[in-house]
């Protein structure tokens, strides 16, 4: 690949840096990624991680709950309290399997933007791949395959990746003060009435020294306010 | 398949493994990596060791291998955890686990090589006896090595967050303060020996390695059989629940010595 282009592709440690996140094919942290239907060889690695991590619950819930079950004198050794265990200990462990799933579906949900913004990442990192087998056709000798507008195509795709860096870092920070947003229209108040009140102080002190500081102040807050309202839309 | 190119890291790099635990670096997708991997091995040494026996042995020691490793890891972790932070650690709970299952992911690999020589010895000689104590050999080898390497690793780790720690520059150079006030306390002075702490933390760990010896032998003798005894039906457990693993373990040596 050539060195304009690999500089253009987002990488995967790029995308954990940009999300705070351990970001790969199949997941994001511990859920999963909804693209893998769409590709046979991630949703294989998915159902592959499922098995194993039934397995892993297996592994667990069984030796405990002979333990447990032989503690409480709940298994006597023959065969039919050994069935009975091990249908107990198998539910127990179908049980906990769909909880952890489902604890994940919900840890998913909260990353739906993410989601989306990786998805684009893949068409972005796909393109790119484009770009590089056409220039490597276009390298072959004789060939009359080539790239017309390659400057405005890789022009193009410097500003996707700008936007989608932009994007990205967006939404960690949104992600990561969740509970400030969720509490946006109490603060903006908050901000509003502390704008007026700014407002009158400057109105009435002017002249001196402190009427500056006044003014900075009410620079930062008129900031504030703006970047707020442009959140609110 | 990441699960195994983690454990592959672990193998080739142990120092920048350690290094990235005591930086806390994907801790998480390395605890599940680990935990999936080295239960996969040793459950395939379980299966060979089960075969001994039985088909129904096979599946049971698969999933009781592997349990036998990582139960005894979990009972004996909070112990680990909660008296080295007692003795000024810093490190976070994830991060020691990680760390253990550094330890039992290195013996589950050892296991695993290891398992062509036990099939090997399986199918040629067919004596229980020296089976079982082939294999008690092969547990004790892999579970020293992997102390060892344990040992090693917690001394890397804690020291060298001990280095961090103590080559902090104070955040303020007092010599470049004119009127310092009776009340500053000059940061480097109030750095506690810490070198007393690390001594105790180091025979903490110790006296944590026998417990773990300890509670992992017990919790084998509990979930026996593994090997499956020969002209015997298959058995879940055992029901008698006497002696123990040290008595038995003696009994075998005086078998295959001719002293019984």
């Amino acid at each position: 690949m050539q060195a304009d282009l690999e500089e253009l592709r987002i990488t995967q440690k790029e995308l954990e840096n940009l999300s705070g996140l351990d970001v790969n094919e199949v997941f994001i942290g511990i859920a999963w990624r909804p693209s893998i239907i769409r590709y046979p060889k991630r949703l294989l690695s998915f159902l592959m991680t499922e098995v194993f991590t039934f397995g892993l619950i297996l592994i667990f819930c069984l030796p405990i709950g002979l333990i447990v079950a032989r503690s409480f004198g709940g298994l006597t050794g023959d065969a039919s309290s050994t069935t009975q265990f091990l249908q107990v200990s198998l539910g127990v462990s179908v049980a906990i399997a769909l909880l952890w799933n489902l604890y994940i579906w919900q840890k998913g949900k909260s990353l739906k933007m993410l989601t989306h913004l990786l998805d684009e990442v893949d068409k972005h990192n796909e393109i790119i791949a484009a770009v590089d087998v056409i220039d490597e056709l276009g390298s072959v000798k004789n060939s009359t395959i080539s790239l017309i507008d390659r400057g405005e195509v890789l022009a193009a795709l410097t500003a996707t990746r700008e936007s989608l860096v932009c994007a990205l870092m967006t939404e960690k920070i949104l992600r990561k003060h969740k509970r400030f947003i969720a509490r946006r229209h109490e603060l903006f108040t908050n901000i509003e009435t502390n704008l007026a009140t700014l407002q009158h102080l400057q109105v009435t002190n002017q002249a001196d020294e402190y009427g500056q500081l006044l003014n900075e102040a009410l620079q930062i807050g008129m900031s504030v306010h703006q970047e707020l309202r442009k959140f609110e839309r | 398949m990441k699960y195994f190119t983690v454990l592959i890291t672990l193998l080739r790099d142990r120092t920048l493994f350690l290094e990235e635990i005591r930086q806390g670096i994907k801790i998480e997708s390395k605890i599940i990596s680990l935990l999936i991997s080295s239960s996969i091995f040793f459950a395939i040494y379980g299966a060979i060791i089960g075969a001994n026996s039985s088909l129904p042995q096979v599946i049971s020691s698969a999933v009781k291998l592997p349990a036998l490793y990582l139960i005894t890891l979990i009972i004996c972790l909070p112990t680990l955890f909660f008296f080295d932070i007692l003795f000024g650690s810093t490190l976070a709970f994830n991060q020691y686990a990680a760390l253990i299952l550094t330890t039992v992911s290195i013996i589950s690999v050892l296991l695993f090589s290891f398992a062509p020589v036990t099939l090997f010895f399986l199918v040629s000689i067919r004596d229980y006896e020296f089976f079982l104590l082939l294999n008690i050999a092969i547990f004790a080898l892999t579970g020293l090595i992997g102390v060892k390497l344990f040992y090693q690793g917690m001394q890397f780790v804690t020291e060298a967050n001990y280095r961090t720690f103590k080559s902090r520059e104070p955040l303020v150079k007092l010599d470049q303060v004119e009127d310092t006030p009776d009340d500053f306390v000059k940061v480097q002075d109030a750095i506690p020996v810490e070198d007393k702490s690390q001594r105790m933390r180091t025979k903490l760990l110790q006296f944590w390695l026998f417990l773990y010896a300890l509670v992992g032998s017990q919790l084998g003798w509990t979930l026996r059989p593994f090997f499956g005894a020969p002209g015997e039906p298959f058995q879940l457990f055992r029901s008698e629940i006497e002696s123990n693993f040290y008595q038995q373990v003696i009994r075998i040596i005086f078998t295959v010595l001719g002293f019984q």
